[in-house]
């Protein structure tokens, strides 16, 4: 009906600042102004067809070009606008549009801005692609589309050897993840004869674990679950507008975004739900522990998102992947706010990202220190703000679910080192003394700067309530529990709060001792990048070393043919010889016969 | 049994035990080789002149010259030893072990 069509607008028109940098490359004076304009008008067209959908709860499949037939599958160009698609799309455009606003004002001296703007463009395709595929052909082209932008834009300064190092970093974990990914898609295709979500979702609801642990392993490669993160952090080489967009709302919610795809599948799976539930729990608890101890702005920033990252994941190990979904979208707001009020400190204080060389922003830049205050709050679960209406409820669905109660409690501790951190840093960066050097033009007064901050901390107050009060009803949550597993949330992170503000205080004009060992571990991102980037290719290339030179010498030339013979024998002989040069025993042994004759006589 | 003739025995007796026990030099070998010629001619010259036989007498002198022509191998050995090896340690004697 009519919102397929608008929602085919929406996508398409998206498209059309692509061809024009093709067919035009040079006539634009302003094509980034003509994209953002673009992602703004995208926006407020695909606002009809969610607000048709929130109204008629109904969901549209839109199953167009037929693109290869055969007798045994049929792949089509087919979007699934369901509840998770729609709701998903106006967010992620506000989001673009705002932080597409920002980099004209971030990017503005860059030469090649034009490019950087065709990439976010092409990445919001590519995500959008994944997000309304309904077939896992199509979402597997939009899951390399978001990993191949995320490469060529974290490496965006190519000519700085760690963005490389980081790019590089994130294509190969990601890689990892994709090898889950086709091995769950194989599966599905030798199994169910399909890639289509309804005929894989409707069928045999209970298949053994393997297309499971292989969508899991997608899951931990692309959001960055532990044991596949160290790309996350690494990612911060790229401009603060692509962390902004793809690694805190975007690009690393796909692997969430998969698992929530296949909840039908994962509700009667305990085995699986255990294994997100646990791994979406260690990964929440250790990220925190590594924001503690970060000195660069953007780095916690990236371990918070990794720490919400496994707030989600664990969201689903419950069982509830309605949560987890609200979490991904209220989570992108103030998490984009965050690194847009970041990266507006950062280009103020003359490219500075060391919080320990910040401080005194709250009377010099106002409203990003306002508005970074609005999200940190927000991030932290403060009662009726964003985070308020998706983080509460996913502590209270966990404190009342049969679960795991080890998971359960760090996640509890997760959530108070994630206000701890946060107090951390806004006590660096915006109270006390100004420690950059006094001359500085910090101004903020621009408009491209100013409105989508505005408007992300508009969002950040009031969406959470929106959403949750227009959305359909999904699983019912339990209503009733004790107050204290009601106020459990709130309170550790108050606990987590105080601990910070106190410590941070009572410290600050302390002498510097050296570093604890706990200090190292969390610094060091728990010596994980430090082992497992250096040891794990050493030990290839030296195995690859030995096997390529030495080991075709050594068996030709000592272990088969010359010196294997000349070994032999002279092994052959020394067993056999009767000389064996013992001259002292052997004129000891002429006594023996003579003794021998002397008894036999007497 | 005679004591002269069992200290003569218990003369030649020590004598190769030392011949065949020996820790580190050639030359205690042959020295016990020279001692153990010896008690054999003293003791064919005391049977010979304790049984007033006159045939026995050659047989002291024929040992005699016997015992000075091994002498003089043994020691043409020992020096063709320590020309090889520097001294006549017998661990040096180690050619032929594997």
């Amino acid at each position: 009906m009519m919102c397929t069509s608008i929602m085919m607008t929406t996508l398409t028109s998206l498209t059309l600042p692509v061809f024009a940098s093709l067919i035009s490359p040079n006539k634009k004076h302003s094509y980034p102004n003509y994209v953002k304009m673009t992602v703004m008008y995208a926006f407020i067209t695909s606002l009809i067809p969610t607000t048709l959908f929130i109204f008629l709860n109904q969901e549209t499949t839109i199953w167009s070009w037929h693109w290869v037939v055969t007798q045994t599958l049929s792949l089509t160009l087919s979007f699934k606008l369901d509840y998770f698609s729609m709701m998903f799309i106006p967010i992620a455009l506000f989001i673009t549009w705002s932080i597409m606003e920002f980099s004209l004002w971030y990017m503005n001296s860059d030469p090649n801005i034009n490019q950087f703007f065709k990439y976010l463009l092409i990445f919001l395709i590519a995500m959008l692609t994944l997000v309304t595929a309904n077939n896992l052909f199509q979402f597997f082209i939009g899951w390399e589309g978001v990993g191949i932008m995320s490469f060529l834009l974290i490496s965006w300064w190519h000519a700085r050897t760690d963005a490389n190092t980081a790019a590089v970093q994130a294509i190969l974990y990601n890689r990892i993840g994709d090898i889950g990914l086709i091995l769950a898609m194989a599966w599905f295709l030798l199994h169910y004869n399909s890639w289509d979500f309804q005929q894989m979702l409707t069928l045999n609801s209970n298949p053994n674990s393997l297309p499971l642990m292989g969508l899991l392993l997608a899951a931990t490669g692309k959001s960055a679950q532990f044991g596949l993160h160290p790309w996350l952090p690494s990612a911060m080489e790229g401009p603060t507008p692509v962390s902004a967009l793809l690694h805190s709302s975007t690009m690393v919610v796909a692997g969430v975004f998969l698992l929530i795809r296949f909840h039908p599948l994962m509700e009667t799976n305990m085995l699986i739900q255990n294994l997100t539930l646990c791994l979406g729990a260690i990964t929440t608890l250790f990220m925190a522990i590594c924001a503690l101890a970060q000195n660069d702005i953007k780095k916690i920033v990236a371990f918070s998102t990794s720490s919400q990252l496994g707030l989600m994941m664990v969201t689903i190990g419950i069982n509830q992947p309605h949560l987890a979904f609200l979490h991904i979208c209220t989570h992108a707001f103030f998490k984009a706010m965050l690194f847009m009020c970041s990266g507006s400190i950062i280009h103020n204080l003359n490219n500075e990202q060391d919080i320990r060389k910040m401080g005194g922003l709250f009377k010099t830049m106002p409203l990003t220190s306002t508005s970074l205050t609005i999200g940190s709050l927000a991030l932290t679960g403060m009662p009726f703000l964003t985070g308020f209406y998706s983080k509460d409820p996913i502590i209270e669905a966990t404190n009342t679910s049969y679960t795991n109660a080890w998971a359960l409690f760090i996640t509890l501790i997760a959530t108070s080192l994630t206000s701890a951190y946060t107090t951390r840093t806004i006590l660096l960066t915006l109270t006390g003394q100004p420690r950059f050097p006094a001359l500085t033009n910090i101004n903020e007064n621009n408009p491209a700067l100013l409105n989508p901050i505005k408007r992300l901390t508009m969002g950040s107050m009031i969406t959470g309530f929106l959403i949750t009060n227009s959305i359909p009803p999904t699983t019912p949550l339990q209503p009733t529990m004790p107050l204290y597993l009601k106020l459990s949330a709130l309170c550790a992170t108050a606990l987590g709060f105080l601990a910070a503000l106190d410590l941070t205080l009572m410290t600050n004009k302390l002498k510097m001792k050296n570093p604890s060992q706990m200090f190292k571990f969390s610094n060091m991102l728990g010596y994980f990048p430090t082992t497992i980037h250096r040891m794990i290719p050493y030990q290839n290339l030296l195995m690859s070393q030995n096997l390529a030179l030495l080991l075709l010498d050594l068996t030709w030339l000592e272990k088969s043919m010359p010196k294997m013979i000349s070994q032999a024998h002279t092994t052959a002989s020394m067993t056999v010889t009767p000389q064996k040069g013992m001259i002292k025993l052997y004129s000891l042994s002429f006594l023996i016969p003579l003794t021998l004759a002397l008894l036999l006589m007497m | 049994m005679i004591p002269t003739y069992m200290n003569i025995m218990l003369a030649f007796t020590i004598s190769l035990l030392g011949m065949l026990i020996y820790r580190s030099h050639l030359m205690a070998s042959l020295l016990c080789l020279e001692g153990m010629m010896m008690s054999l001619f003293i003791m064919t010259t005391l049977i010979a002149l304790n049984t007033h036989s006159s045939l026995i007498n050659i047989m002291p002198i024929i040992l005699l010259v016997f015992a000075a022509c091994e002498a003089a191998v043994g020691l043409a050995l020992l020096v063709s030893i320590s020309n090889t090896y520097g001294l006549d340690y017998i661990h040096n004697l180690n050619l032929l072990q594997c």
